[in-house]
């Protein structure tokens, strides 16, 4: 098999057995690797009504056909499991150097089950597998632990993926580290590490993935390189190298819609204190990183003295990050946002998810719900910069307040009540990403819809698509939006993007590639994806094909989820925007829980699933060749009978 | 006037390999970064910075050479007579600088020959980080980004 190294590591911490499966070639191009491979796994492996914290929980680590091939945005790989903050789809991507190195090691994938009884870190070299014993590196910082495996393994160059002391004290959004500050995540995949007692996964290989067309790839990857302007994209040809994601928050608060105050508000006034121009400028910015093969650079390091200082090992200001850290709760201290940042990326703790918990304690604070003597003195005050620091610390120790928290704004809710779950801003569990869905329409669709959750990459549309014509998968004239206007349009229309774009991203997520690099933000073309993977494989594979074979990876998800119980009933928003904007451009806009139903409808009519229930029909799933998961839902009374 | 050769200023080199794929893609039509000519080193945490043969006058990989495969030509361009060189690595061993590859197809040394003056790595850069320059021309450069750095910690000095 070209493309892929045919090879999938399984590792049984229970029992540590450590053993070899084929990856059988009808699979990779059914499923082609990343979510779609992690989907088929769990799927299949994973019973519902699992604990995700419990060992029959499995984790897998799975690379796609484009990893390794050496063009901007190739070197991600996925993390997936049964989510232990959600309960239902969990995954989350990280770049850099790891998955290459996975490959290079002779893997596609790794599924890890069962609990080990101590904790350990697994060393893969060249295809050797050992379970290592990893007592001292519990409640060791992430990088630290990292620096101390690379010198244990003898090798500088060794790839390590690791959890904190978050993930390690089960804190429910816990995410996984992997090199240098590229973080897989949302949905608490160092929990699931953290519950099965690993702290750490180095790899390192020295094997090249063959290519059916080599000398073919090469020409396509430097035709690629030469055209320097089709390079950079549409989306922000300057913008991500010089500011990095974090532009985005002069974007969302000049077009009204920077999520505020637990989405109370949509300006924040003291935002160009947060800014990535103002960051730009403060001389705190040390250097760029970059992904391998990669020209656009967003990642970049920081360094700040006292009070807060920060390492720039750990530092760097996504635009989610620092807005959910900042503006939506009301904090304008630039040194606290990125002091926040460090201490989620040293404990291994989603910023989003932290952010959003912080915020929502603000609320209760201010509302009266909690006081000082729930939260052991803290007075949050909305925009307390110094209660926010010390309060991520808490968190992901879970000391006093902070073990409430790490259960999730859900939960948290849940366990506070009198009415504090009005404000919990979730959807299905998973935090909300930071963006103000009344003024766009599209993405409130997506976040209601998505398989993880409140996910705001899963699903895109609204400014992204914004003229980004691309025929070949059927967003042309009609579909895309034109200008601001259309981002508050909720015709079938945009619900049809949102189902044009689910697939694509899906196939995006399983290839797995960088959407930073690809249609619509950057440079490469959808038909030059199918041409590399053509190359790369040998498949005769047409858009068509590809398109299909995303869809496919769409459905397997939402049967996953749907195996756990969700149905439409669960395709929701927080109530909070059924309330009109308080002010801005698109001040009065509020997405009625009438849209909302429309929309459903539309959806779920354009996926061919039962609109009653929001579930893949049985002629739907038969027909992506999903036909077992028919049966195994019908047999379990889910499937809709029509 | 002395001799262009390939330059890398680590202030502008972010390690992404590019370079690496230009240099294997064209020599040998492989996306295979070990055989590239032109090798990026990390220095964790400070940055990165590409190496090619920095063409020295009393070159130690010629004259190490036990089979006499490596020849210093006009240009200054270390040339490798592949069918003298068995791969025994002793010129790798010599090189101050750590460029010199074995390219594992052929199990042969590969030396920067700075392809026929159009050198392929300074176009791929896209941080433009790589130049194709004299000493002299490369000297001002590094001294002008060293006294940037230090002013710039001066200034951000509290």
């Amino acid at each position: 098999m070209f493309g892929y190294m045919g090879k999938i590591l399984r590792v049984n911490l229970t029992d540590g057995k450590v053993s070899k499966e084929w990856l059988d070639e009808s699979i990779a191009r059914k499923f082609i690797g990343g979510r779609g491979l992690g989907a088929k796994i769990l799927f299949d492996e994973v019973k519902p009504g699992v604990d995700p914290l419990r060992p029959e929980n499995k984790l897998v680590i799975a690379t796609g056909v484009v990893t390794g091939i050496p063009f901007p945005g190739n070197s991600c790989h996925s993390v997936m499991a049964k989510s232990p903050l959600t309960g239902i789809w969990g995954e989350a991507h990280a770049k850099g150097f790891f998955g290459p190195e996975l490959k290079s090691a002779g893997f596609d994938a790794i599924i890890i089950e069962g609990k080990a009884d101590a904790p350990v870190y697994l060393w893969i070299n060249d295809e050797k597998a050992e379970i290592r014993n990893a007592s001292h590196l519990w409640g060791k910082l992430t990088r630290e632990a990292q620096n101390i495996i690379k010198m244990e393994v003898k090798d500088e160059r060794a790839q390590v993926g690791c959890i904190g002391p978050a993930g390690e004290n089960l804190v429910r959004f816990a995410n996984v580290l992997f090199d240098y500050n590229h973080v897989a995540g949302r949905t608490g995949m160092g929990a699931v590490m953290g519950s099965k007692k690993l702290k750490a996964i180095a790899v390192r290989g020295t094997s090249r993935v063959r290519y059916a067309h080599e000398e073919k790839l090469v020409d396509l990857l430097l035709a690629k390189f030469t055209d320097k302007e089709a390079l950079k994209g549409p989306y922000w040809p300057d913008g991500l190298y010089k500011f990095g994601s974090l532009a985005d928050l002069s974007y969302w608060q000049t077009t009204g819609r920077l999520p505020t105050m637990n989405f109370k508000k949509c300006l924040f006034p003291a935002y160009e204190a947060v800014s990535a121009e103002t960051l730009a400028e403060s001389g705190y910015v040390i250097r760029h990183n970059t992904c391998p093969y990669c020209n656009v650079a967003c990642n970049r390091a920081t360094k700040i003295n006292p009070p807060y200082e920060v390492d720039p090992e750990y530092a760097t200001p996504e635009y989610e990050s620092a807005a959910a850290l900042s503006s939506f709760c009301m904090n304008s201290n630039l040194a606290s946002v990125l002091k926040a940042i460090e201490l989620c990326n040293k404990y291994g703790m989603d910023t989003i998810s932290t952010g959003v918990v912080i915020a929502f304690m603000m609320e209760c604070y201010e509302k009266g719900l909690t006081t000082k003597e729930d939260t052991e003195g803290l007075d949050l005050t909305w925009g307390n910069h110094e209660s926010l620091v010390q309060l991520v610390e808490k968190i992901a120790r879970r000391q006093g307040i902070g073990s409430l928290l790490a259960e999730g704004v859900k939960r948290a809710a849940e366990k506070i009540g009198r009415g504090a779950e009005e404000f919990a801003m979730h959807v299905k569990g998973l935090e909300l990403p930071m963006h103000e869905f009344r003024g766009m329409k599209g993405h409130a669709l997506a976040a209601a819809t998505s398989n993880r959750g409140g996910c705001h990459l899963q699903v895109e549309t609204d400014d992204l698509f914004e003229g980004q014509l691309c025929p070949e998968i059927g967003i042309d004239e009609t579909t895309i939006p034109k200008n601001y206007r259309d981002r508050l349009y909720s015709g079938p229309e945009k619900v049809k993007l949102n189902k044009i774009v689910g697939d694509l991203f899906a196939l995006f997520d399983s290839f797995v590639v960088c959407k930073w690099t690809v249609y619509p933000c950057g440079g490469t073309k959808i038909t030059t994806l199918n041409e590399i993977v053509a190359a790369a494989t040998g498949w005769d594979v047409t858009i068509n094909e590809l398109m299909k074979t995303g869809e496919r990876i769409f459905n397997l998800c939402r049967a996953f989820n749907v195996r756990e119980g969700i149905t439409r009933k669960d395709d929701t928003l927080p109530k909070r925007f059924t309330e009109p904007l308080p002010e801005g451009p698109y001040k009065g806009e509020t997405l009625s829980s009438g849209t909302l139903t429309e929309m459903l409808n539309y959806y779920y009519e354009f996926r061919e699933w039962d609109k009653g229930t929001g579930v893949p029909t049985k002629k739907k799933l038969e027909e992506l060749e999903l036909g077992y998961v028919a049966k195994e839902l019908e047999s379990l009374g889910m499937l809709p009978t029509t | 006037m002395s001799k262009k050769f390939i330059v890398c200023d680590p202030d502008k080199c972010l390690g992404c390999q590019i370079c690496e794929f230009a240099c294997s893609a064209d020599k040998v039509k492989s996306c295979n970064p070990l055989s590239s000519r032109i090798r990026v080193v990390n220095f964790e945490p400070q940055g990165s910075m590409a190496i090619a043969c920095v063409l020295c006058e009393k070159a130690p990989c010629v004259t190490s050479c036990p089979t006499k495969a490596l020849l210093k030509s006009e240009r200054g361009i270390i040339q490798v007579e592949e069918k003298k060189c068995n791969g025994c690595g002793w010129c790798i061993a010599a090189c101050r600088f750590g460029a010199i590859t074995l390219d594992p197809s052929k199990n042969i040394v590969s030396i920067c020959d700075l392809c026929a003056e159009d050198p392929k790595c300074v176009k791929f850069c896209p941080f433009e980080a790589i130049s194709y320059a004299t000493v002299e021309e490369a000297a001002p450069k590094f001294r002008r980004s060293a006294m940037g750095q230090l002013l710039q910690e001066l200034i951000s000095k509290p």
